[in-house]
């Protein structure tokens, strides 16, 4: 053994020595011909932590897709979309996307669901030079890949656009909140709009005493949290004018019931990223509650649109019925969804192929027109986070409705009945 | 000692020295190079050999749950620990990686290092803790590891110099431009940890080390009773463990970009490895690479059928067709069809019983003053007796008189409260069991505990090989044989123990005990259950023991065996010496026969 | 004030941990068979809970009527099959593993992966609670730590007074000796099963009571669950229920006086020091096993 190990080694290190040069880039995938359908790849959630609002993108997509061929397709050819399930695991995004580029040889790619798994999914696609248009992270400083396209975007600073525009929506209340509570979750994107990011460590705590009004709790919970009635008791004790729940999924929920149990409802509540349906379940607890939002199809907003968007969030609503979903609204999440596709389509149109960097250059160009944000524009300057078209909405009578900024509102804001 | 206990400690040396055991292991680490090396060039000559790079991500996946569940089998599988903490180690690596070199720009390589050197801590600092526990048992440890995951991501989520909760990109590391792709280099990076962490695994398998950990999972104080460092190898295959998923752990980081708490210290991560390892075979160093392969393999070919709505349900379906068709793994079930060629039966060697060589005068054994309490019950008090070589004492008494905590208080198995042992002039008191095993203390257990997974030839062998002169594993073979042939269980060394009957594994019992080249050899109640013809053999077999010149101390409950065997009695009655002599005086003594046969006849 | 009423809250909460940790450890300590199948039951109790309440306007807790002999059955069919098959102790860890993803999937199948939550029409528990002085106490875990406690003292007592019982606890000392006395050890260990399978249905009834239900949410309950098991000992249903209760108080306390981050990081130290200091488990002075 002592002489084969050493003779071994050196044999192995030959291999690696004379190992063949290779070209940097995809050995060349040959134009499909026309007749083919374009393949779109795509991961969503699934299965896991993120699939409840996986399910949401799923049936998105797959009507952006239907009507899309019903129109004709692109480039004069059918699209079709290869949707995997990631089941809400980054490794298996890294894995599939590799998968879906090399060996499934799609011509496009969308991004999955879930800031994390977008990250990974962005550092495939840069190192294959894709083009990738994405749904829903908002953590613009992190999103350095030029070729990357957001379809929700509350501007190249989140950390300072939400809390101004929130703190800017209550101060025009009759009597404006003083005391706020600001109850952060401990991930990536609400973490970075309470506290901002290296180096700029600007957030919704930062821009609240700046503006004077006084923090009087400051919680941050992990998102593995269980156990709501402690962080309740903390709120309740601190007698907060606003609470400011910079927090995901149905964290709001589980707040708010909290506190409502504890006889307790907070004058004002804000929550960032919630799940939509659960809050409107709650009756009185959750009447007047805040949230961000960049489409509610509102009457007013509808109309305002046209019959394109009228048409668009009725099939939604069907579509999600048949898929079981319990909330059929198409709201934030559904046109983030919608924006990111229409990106992806308005590329090709564009660039008139399939071209990676062709896509990516004609975005930087010309920018693309949506159904639910109007014309955007990309600059690679501010990572494409375009100029935020988010704003302020409210449940009032059971129903999620735009009350801020002003000229968008669908409703007043109001002072929620104590 | 300290010259035997290095050697001891370094496994792998011992092994080398022994031409029989090593020449498997060579050919075994030759084939895992070469593997390693076939591997390889399925990146290296990937556009020659037109090898899709998509599959090279999928066999990325596989390397580093390879990986990751021989880190988990090393110490889980091999010492029947098992650990729920494996994320603990991915994360550990993971966050060491994306800190240092994706924060503070620190050297890729130089963080995997310091991962490993963190993990190794970690481990440590666990395995001083829990493994130092006398009465730790299998759950206790599971939940200790359990819990270790849970206070790093906590730790991780406080700590903003760690992460304090929005997570840490990750960015490519310079790698040789003619490897070709990231993903080559994240493959060929893989592979070589993986491939290094199989190799490690096989070394301890086909070392001390690997029967050292099997005699732990079969009967832990048993093997620490016949001279096994029960705690020191323990502490080795966690700290072997943590190191390789560690560094796993950080070329994860690589392989996802962006670490974030809930991605690295998931409860997926020990789930998986503990599926994947015992449905590959966790007793052995090849299942759980057959265990990821097949999993992942699995999981990637359901994901590409697209069911829709049904992939796990066939993943669990799967499993459980597979926990039924090969419960014991399927690298063992796989084996099973293809039977190997039987080794070469070890040619028969004569019993070789040494020469009587006994100074009758030295003491043996000489007890002061002790005193064992359980509670406020005094299970042996004040008890002050010396035993000379060459003597075969018959320990006798009642029911609870103290006889069997006095032979573990000499076995070292139980410490005296107070008083002291010495063993051949050397203070054994308060000495872990293998020391007073190699300082030439053996016993029996009265029911009696085989390694059951080991022949009956490698039960004894075990004790030659872990004796106060170690030896390869062929030579404590061969002299297995000779013990055997002392018992006469020669016809069966080639059985496992699940095929003897009672008398057969007490034979075994002392068979083991032998092996340890005792001066000592404490029987504890060998000869209960048997039938007379039975007992007749054993006595037999107790005498020709003690012709070769061991001193033997015998608790037996037969008056009609300890008078035919004992040069001297020793009766106890609640824990202290109520008469000590030669049989015929001390069993017709009055006192005896009152306070020992007047409450056996009256019990 | 805060300290107080979240200890309380803790305590309340505990009770539920407790329920659900309940069943597992006396499969685990008496039958030898870790069931993990067991979350999945409590899975699908939650969301039969969630759908009778809200399609057919039923009393949340009145759905126990169907869900209880739903998993009674369930349960004892699933320790019937583990037990036909012979499994060890580590395989049924496995085989219960891929029994738990086949029921999450089913559940996703079933009611989609998106959030479900009783709307407070049908469930006014989820915000009730009951005021006493100026401590507070939020009727859906004062109902889960009730139920628990009497579950557990009945099932304790019934171990102690009972023949099955009695026969229950020289089955978990010694089997072959105890199939010697003529303890038909298949009879029983059906019934263990369902009645921790029934059990598996109120803590599904209890946790739907008060939380949004996704399928992912089983695997959330692993790490407390199993803590509750092995830190009251495992099969050793007092303890369990103090470690339920413990786990709870700890978290809460920690909760308030540090923050929710810290709470898991002083909980499993906690953990890991008890276990140091009382390795036998810390309130078991003997366990079943």
């Amino acid at each position: 053994m002592k002489h084969w190990l050493p003779v071994l080694v050196a044999v192995t290190a030959i291999a690696l020595a004379g190992c063949e040069a290779k070209s940097g880039s995809d050995s060349g995938a040959a134009p499909a011909p026309s007749t083919e359908p374009i393949v779109v790849g795509s991961t969503l959630s699934l299965s896991g932590a993120f699939a409840a609002t996986g399910a949401i993108h799923k049936i998105v997509g797959e009507q952006f897709v239907d009507r899309l061929n019903a129109k004709g397709g692109l480039l004069g050819r059918q699209v079709k979309w290869i949707v995997r399930d990631d089941e809400s695991d980054q490794a298996k995004v890294s894995t599939l996307y590799e998968q879906l580029i090399s060996q499934d040889k799609v011509d496009l790619i969308i991004g999955p669901y879930a800031t994390p798994n977008i990250l990974s999914a962005m550092a495939v696609a840069q190192r294959h030079g894709f083009t990738l248009p994405q749904h829903t992270s908002v953590l613009a400083p992190l999103m350095k890949y030029e070729c990357q396209f957001p379809g929700w975007s509350i501007g190249p600073e989140p950390n300072k656009f939400v809390p101004n525009q929130l703190f800017d929506a209550v101060a025009s209340l009759p009597a404006p909140p003083a005391k706020v509570a600001i109850v952060t979750n401990q991930n990536g994107s609400t973490d970075f709009v309470s506290y901002g990011s290296e180096p700029d460590k600007t957030g919704a705590v930062s821009i609240a005493k700046q503006r004077g009004l006084t923090v009087v709790a400051e919680i941050r919970y992990p998102p593995t949290t269980t156990d709501w009635a402690p962080i309740a008791t903390q709120i309740r004790d601190a007698k907060p004018d606003l609470v400011v729940n910079n927090g995901l999924g149905v964290d709001p929920v589980n707040l708010l019931q909290a506190m409502a149990q504890l006889g307790y409802k907070p004058p004002l509540m804000f929550s960032l990223f919630p799940a939509p349906g659960p809050p409107l379940g709650l009756g009185a607890a959750s009447d007047g509650m805040l949230s961000v939002t960049i489409f509610e199809p509102n009457k007013s907003t509808l109309d305002k649109l046209g019959g394109d968007a009228s048409d668009v969030v009725t099939e939604f609503k069907t579509r999600a019925g048949n898929a079981k979903l319990p909330y059929t609204v198409f709201e934030t999440q559904a046109a983030a969804s919608w924006t990111a596709w229409e990106i992806l389509a308005a590329a090709v149109k564009g660039s008139n192929g399939l071209d990676q960097k062709g896509l990516c250059d004609q975005l930087h160009k010309s920018g693309a027109d949506t159904t639910f944000n109007g014309h955007l524009t990309f600059d690679p300057k501010v990572n494409n986070f375009w100029p935020p078209t988010q704003a302020i909405k409210q449940i009032q009578n059971k129903d999620w409705v735009t009350v801020w900024p002003s000229d968008r509102a669908a409703a007043q804001l109001k002072r929620p009945a104590a | 000692m300290g010259k035997q206990r290095d050697v001891h400690a370094t496994g792998a040396k011992a092994g080398k020295r022994g031409h029989v055991a090593s020449l498997p292991i060579a050919r075994g680490l030759i084939g895992i190079v070469l593997a390693t090396g076939a591997l390889s060039a399925l990146s290296l000559y990937r556009e020659t050999l037109g090898f899709p790079i998509a599959y090279l991500a999928l066999l990325t996946t596989m390397l580093f749950w390879v990986t990751q569940a021989t880190s988990w089998n090393v110490l889980s599988g091999y010492s029947g620990y098992f650990s729920f903490g494996q994320a603990a180690y991915v994360g550990v690596g993971a966050y060491t990686t994306a800190v240092l070199f994706g924060r503070h720009h620190v050297n890729f390589y130089a963080t995997a290092l310091i991962a490993a050197g963190l993990c190794a801590v970690l481990a440590l600092g666990m395995g001083m803790l829990a493994f130092r526990l006398r009465s730790l048992r299998g759950e206790i440890f599971a939940l200790l590891t359990l819990a270790v995951p849970f206070i790093l991501a906590a730790l991780a989520r406080i700590n903003g110099a760690i992460d304090g909760g929005q997570g840490i990109i990750v960015p490519l590391p310079p790698f040789p431009p003619a490897l070709g792709r990231f993903q080559d280099f994240l493959y060929l990076i893989n592979l070589v940890v993986a491939g290094l962490a199989v190799a490690v695994a096989f070394l301890m398998a086909h070392t001390r080390s690997g029967w050292a950990l099997a005699s732990i999972r079969d009967a832990e104080d048993v093997a620490e009773a016949l001279g096994v460092a029960t705690f020191r190898h323990k502490l080795l295959a966690l700290v072997v463990s943590a190191v390789i998923g560690g560094v796993g752990g950080s070329i994860f980081a690589l392989q996802i970009g962006f670490v974030t708490v809930d991605s690295v210290f998931t409860l997926t991560v020990p789930l998986f490895v503990i599926v994947m390892s015992v449905l590959g075979g966790r007793t052995h160093w090849f299942g759980p690479v057959i265990g990821a392969v097949l999993v992942v393999l699995l999981q990637d070919r359901l994901t590409a059928l697209d069911l829709t709505g049904w992939q796990l349900v066939v993943l669990g379906a799967v499993l459980i067709l597979m926990v039924l068709i090969a419960p014991e793994g399927i690298y063992v079930r796989v084996r099973a069809l293809f039977p190997r060629r039987r080794g070469k039966a070890t040619e028969a060697v004569g019993p070789d019983i040494p020469e009587s060589t006994v100074d009758s005068d030295a003491a043996l054994v000489e007890c002061d003053g002790l005193t064992r309490h359980f509670g406020g019950v005094h299970a042996v008090q004040n008890l002050t007796l010396w035993i000379r070589q060459g003597e075969l004492v018959g320990l006798v008494g009642p029911n609870g008189s103290g006889k069997t905590t006095l032979v573990s208080m000499l076995a070292g198995s139980l410490r005296p409260t107070r008083g002291s042992i010495r063993i051949a002039g050397r203070d054994t008191t308060g000495l872990p069991p293998h020391r007073i095993a190699h300082a030439g203390v053996a016993r029996t257990y009265q029911i009696p505990r085989p390694f059951a997974s080991m022949t009956v030839r490698d039960n004894v062998a075990m004790a030659v090989m872990f004796g106060r002169e170690p030896r390869s594993l062929g030579a404590a073979r061969r002299i297995a044989e000779r013990h055997l042939v002392m018992v006469g269980l020669a016809h069966l060394a080639g059985a496992y123990p699940s095929a003897l009957n009672l008398h057969q594994r007490q034979l075994l019992e002392i068979a083991r005990a032998l092996a340890t080249a005792p001066q000592l050899l404490l029987l504890d109640e060998a000869l209960a259950g048997l039938n007379p013809a039975e007992i007749d053999n054993a006595v037999e077999v107790i005498r020709r023991v003690h012709a070769s010149g061991i001193t033997i101390v015998i608790v037996e409950h037969l008056l009609r065996v300890v008078k035919a065997l004992a040069t001297r009695v020793i009766v106890l009655d609640r824990g202290t010496c109520l008469a000590d002599g030669d049989p015929g005086t001390v069993l017709s003594d009055p006192a005896v026969v009152q306070a020992y046969l007047g409450k056996r006849a009256h019990a | 004030m805060s300290t107080l009423q979240a200890a309380l809250a803790g305590v309340l909460l505990g009770g539920l941990y407790a329920l659900m940790a309940a069943g597992v450890s006396v499969t685990w300590g008496v039958l030898r068979i870790i069931n993990l199948a067991h979350f999945g039951l409590i899975l699908v109790s939650a969301y039969l809970t969630f759908q009778l309440a809200s399609s057919w306007g039923w009393d949340p807790i009145l759905t126990l009527v169907i869900t209880v002999p739903a998993m009674f059955v369930l349960g004892g069919v699933l320790q019937w099959g583990y037990d036909r098959v012979g499994i060890s102790e580590l395989n049924s860890l496995l085989a219960s593993f891929g029994l738990l993803i086949m029921c999450v999937q089913l559940v996703s199948n079933v009611w989609s992966a998106d959030f479900r939550r009783m709307s407070a029409a049908v469930n006014p528990y989820a915000t009730a609670s009951v005021p006493l002085g100026r401590l507070i106490f939020p009727v859906t875990t004062l109902l889960a730590s009730g139920i628990a406690v009497v579950l557990i003292a009945g099932a304790q007592f019934a171990l102690r007074r009972t023949f099955t019982g009695r026969a229950l606890r020289a089955f978990a000392e010694d089997r072959t000796i105890a199939s010697a006395f003529g303890i038909d050890h298949r009879r029983l260990g059906v019934l263990l099963g369902a009645l921790s399978g029934a059990t598996a249905a109120v803590s599904g009834m209890l946790f739907a009571l008060a939380n949004a239900l996704t399928p992912a949410t089983a695997f959330e309950w692993f790490g407390t669950v199993f803590a509750v098991v092995i830190l009251g000992g495992v099969g050793h249903l007092t303890g369990t229920l103090a470690a339920g209760l413990l786990v709870g108080v700890l978290s809460g306390v920690v909760s308030v006086l540090l923050s929710p981050a810290a709470a898991p990081f002083v909980l499993f130290s906690a953990i890991v020091l008890a276990l140091l200091l009382r390795p036998q488990g810390l309130f078991a002075r003997r366990a079943v096993r």
